[in-house]
């Protein structure tokens, strides 16, 4: 069963702020998506059957530089930046 | 009562391969701001990560080195937490399948510290806070690193810094890192606890993050050890909670409480595909690892019949190893290198990043050659001596150096003859001698050195002078 403190404990993970008034809609929403995802644990008896799902493994990289971008092409979708670097609020972790 | 640490440590080390973890981006260290990003460093929606192979080369050679199993199966995992540093807002990292399972390394008192696991991940980027902004560069984001974690099997400060220098050494001896720690290309996490002495339970553990210097955290440790067993002998709990150390103050403080315990909501990474490690492979890489640290300290004292502490200086630095191998290679005492190389070239190379480092003009083949000339009797350890002073400050060859006329020893008569000389020349070191001060030979052996140019064998000469005088 989720409950409100799972609802506040996962947005307090997330940063996110959540309004009293939408506690109730939100845990409710969330009790029936963890409970539609429950049906993969009713399916599967071997948490293993679902490591390899794709049957690929070891898609490997060469140890190979190639250029990377400028700095303005990284930047260029930041809300904020200055000097080059990103710039965001201060916020302790 | 009597109390005893237990302590665990989780060893971040950067890998020295040329790209990052999941990109072609480089993983050159500094730079300037965000030009070592790419799409999918910075974490675009729409990118796809792709493994490194050599970062899983390095990390199984890592494990092999540390007697770690590799099993077959291994896989990535996301570690979610929010923070500027993770431009995804998780860590692609490994929980539950590491690729190093169970390895140890063994301390000099004997004591095995055993390890928990070895496993890959992507480094954080770099922030800068300022008057309340902060500043995030993603060139380190994305730089691979293994995590080597111990079980809380370290007792001392003392064994801690043995345990971190000596996974340093073996880091550097098969090539995986570089382990600058004030790179911060190497870096621990202690999880520490006390517990009466004689007591098999585990007491609250606090965990000092981000350590990058083995003097720190040692200071760190001792500090933190009485302040948990001040807590406990006035009666007290110890809170368990995330510690940053303070260098200035010497001290340890929260950064966060057991409220604020992370919560990772750790998921396989389904952009990632399942890393397969055949037997064979890992045999490979095992036939390729060079002499270990520890092996090779065994063979310089059993077999070349090296001192244990001149050993120990000659492994402690690679570079140092190597040199001394060739340099000794075909002579007739592997101690004479040993002892040129620690007591004549150390002396001119002030620190230890300098004897790592071990950039000097004489190559390890001159002085091989130097060493010969010795064993075959044709100049005295006096020449010899000075011959390096001089290939240390020209990089010349001996061979440069040394006049034919110099070559072989004096004969008898000609010993005579200085001896002679020496006395005449002398007579108040003679008269010192007469009168007991027996270290006024020693001017008259000096006498005979100098004459000789370096040829004369010092101690023939004192003999001579001494029965000439008696």
């Amino acid at each position: 069963m989720v409950t409100h403190d799972d609802i506040l404990q996962i947005a307090r993970l997330a940063k996110l702020s959540v309004p009293e008034e939408e506690l109730d809609a939100l845990t409710k929403d969330m009790g029936e998506i963890i409970e539609f995802a429950n049906t993969i644990n009713n399916a599967a008896d071997d948490g293993e059957a679902f490591d390899n799902i794709n049957n690929l493994s070891n898609v490997l990289r060469p140890d190979e530089v190639a250029p990377s971008l400028e700095p303005q092409e990284i930047l260029k979708n930041a809300k904020d930046s200055e000097n080059d670097h990103f710039l965001v609020k201060k916020r302790v972790l | 009562m009597k109390y005893e640490m237990v302590a665990g440590l989780e060893t971040h080390v950067e890998l020295a391969t040329n790209t990052k973890i999941f990109c072609a981006c480089t993983t050159q260290f500094g730079g300037e701001p965000n030009t070592h990003c790419c799409p999918i460093c910075i974490g675009l929606p729409g990118t796809l990560p792709k493994l490194n192979e050599q970062v899983v080369n390095y990390a199984i050679r890592a494990g092999l080195a540390t007697n770690c199993e590799i099993p077959e199966i291994s896989k990535m995992d996301r570690k979610n937490y929010c923070y500027p540093d993770l431009p995804k807002a998780y860590q692609i990292s490994q929980y539950d399948k590491p690729l190093c399972l169970n390895g140890y390394v063994q301390l000099s008192n004997g004591r095995k510290i055993r390890l928990t696991r070895i496993h890959i991940e992507e480094d954080a980027g770099k922030l800068i806070h300022s008057h309340g902004d902060t500043y995030v560069d993603y060139n380190r984001g994305g730089v691979p690193l293994i995590e080597i974690v111990s079980e809380p099997d370290i007792r001392s400060a003392e064994e801690a810094k043995e345990y971190v220098e000596k996974l340093q050494l073996i880091m550097k001896y098969i090539g995986v890192s570089d382990c600058k720690m004030q790179e911060g290309s190497m870096r621990c996490d202690v999880n520490i606890s006390v517990r009466p002495v004689g007591s098999d339970e585990l007491g609250t553990r606090t965990e000092i993050k981000n350590m990058n210097s083995i003097t720190f955290m040692t200071k760190a440790m001792e500090y933190e050890f009485s302040r948990q067993v001040d807590i406990l002998e006035s009666g007290g709990e110890v809170e368990q909670q995330t510690l940053r150390y303070d260098e200035v103050s010497n001290t340890t403080s929260s950064m966060r409480g057991k409220e604020d315990a992370n919560d990772y909501r750790y998921f396989r990474d389904p952009d990632l595909v399942t890393i397969f490690v055949p037997k064979e492979k890992v045999e490979g890489i095992r036939a390729s690892l060079p002499e270990l640290p520890d092996q090779k300290l065994e063979r310089y004292i059993n077999e070349l019949e090296i001192p244990e502490n001149d050993a120990r200086l000659l492994v402690k630095y690679r570079k140092v190893a190597e040199f001394f191998e060739k340099a000794s290679e075909g002579t007739k005492s592997p101690r004479t290198a040993a002892n040129f190389i620690i007591g004549q070239i150390f002396s001119i190379l002030e620190n230890d990043s300098a004897k790592e480092d071990f950039e000097i003009k004489v190559s390890a083949e001159s002085l091989n050659e130097l060493i010969k000339l010795i064993d075959d009797g044709k100049i005295k350890m006096n020449l010899a001596k000075k011959t390096l002073s001089k290939m240390l400050e020209t990089g010349k060859a001996p061979s440069e150096l040394i006049d034919e006329s110099d070559m072989g020893g004096i004969d008898d008569n000609t010993l005579n003859e200085l001896c002679t000389q020496a006395i005449q020349s002398n007579p108040n070191a003679v008269a010192d001698y007469k009168g007991g001060k027996t270290k006024a030979i020693k001017a008259l052996v000096g006498f005979v050195m100098k004459n000789s140019r370096g040829k004369a064998d010092a101690s023939a000469a004192e003999q001579k002078l001494i029965d000439m005088i008696e």
